[in-house]
């Protein structure tokens, strides 16, 4: 079966010298968990901003976390079991962690759960109205200490997810290059990249085209494909690449 | 003051990356943050601090040595 499993609010800044897992570092365990327990196989992990208002306890950035897993039925419970002990005993003291677990082709509104997803990056939530969303789409969710506040994020994360049009890959790409130029035929053959887009025009780049590549090369979730946005280059001389990658700037909004 | 009074909230609210990199620069506290939470192109950024966090219109410091900063 198709899952997805989201978390929110496992951490805390540092503070008196402890350093702290963050939320992607906790997410990237559990989907190594599943994997390394022969539970099923997992995708990237995406991050998802959520609304930043006066009246939301949030760490630092209020993002939650994200990724989609094929596992067998019987591997459910034990990973929801293990989700919640995980999350129970390494989140920060106190950070307030929330576990959602939905299974996709059981949620019986796909549309609800996006908009709740939505709802949360503009509209300030209670965890009522996440558990109400979650017992009528027959989702888990659970709070694994503090105010538990952080199911809230988790199934506004689970929402975007499953919507596709949200949110930025965990981690950056590690691609092979001499002088970081590559064809687009090569990043999608050395990653997960599905296309390389420029999001201005809407143009999908093809094979032989060339991209240079900056420093921080992250892609996007755009239409349920993981997206590597690029910007035209100003001059082009024969043999330049056309496009450049976005540099962190440009990535902040995603 | 680089950082206002009572909450210390960044005066340059989240686009002034100049003077974001510049206080950082002179900030021995400065944490580089998870890579996948930086925005800022400057390495060394309050933008890309761990101890920045973001609020509607710019950001406070969370670690109280930072208010040290102040021109």
């Amino acid at each position: 079966m198709r899952i997805l499993v989201s978390i929110d609010d496992t951490d805390t800044v540092k503070v008196d010298n402890v350093d702290v897992r963050g939320t992607g570092e906790m997410a990237e365990l559990i989907a190594k968990a599943i994997e390394d327990n022969g539970w099923g196989s997992c995708q990237p992990i995406t991050r998802h901003q959520l609304l930043i208002h006066p009246d939301i306890p949030y760490t630092s950035h209020n993002s939650s976390m994200c990724f989609a897993a094929n596992i067998e039925s019987t591997y459910l419970k034990p990973l929801i079991d293990f989700a919640a002990d995980f999350l129970a005993c390494e989140s920060a003291p106190d950070a307030d962690p929330g576990l959602c677990i939905a299974i996709i082709e059981r949620i019986s509104r796909p549309g609800w759960l996006i908009s709740f997803g939505y709802m949360a990056k503009n509209y300030v939530l209670t965890k009522e109205n996440a558990y109400d969303l979650a017992e009528k789409l027959g989702i888990h969710l659970s709070e694994h200490g503090g105010t538990g506040l952080g199911v809230i994020g988790a199934l506004a994360g689970a929402g975007l997810r499953l919507g596709g049009n949200d949110g930025r890959f965990k981690g950056k790409l590690k691609l092979k290059t001499k002088d970081n130029t590559i064809t687009t035929g090569k990043i999608c053959s050395q990653s997960q990249v599905d296309i390389v887009k420029c999001l201005e025009t809407g143009a999908v780049l093809h094979d032989d085209e060339l991209v240079l590549l900056g420093d921080w090369v992250k892609t996007i979730l755009h239409y349920g494909q993981a997206v590597l946005p690029v910007s035209p280059v100003n001059e082009i001389g024969t043999g330049s690449p056309g496009w450049k990658t976005y540099s962190k700037k440009q990535m902040k909004d995603f | 003051m680089l950082y206002t009074n009572g909450e210390g909230e960044f005066r340059g609210s989240k686009d002034d990356w100049d003077l974001a990199a510049q206080i950082a620069e002179k900030c021995v506290e400065f944490k580089a943050d998870d890579e996948d939470e930086m925005v800022a192109d400057e390495a060394v950024s309050c933008y890309n601090c761990r101890y920045r966090r973001w609020t509607v219109r710019s950001f406070v410091c969370l670690n109280k040595a930072g208010f040290i900063w102040t021109v």
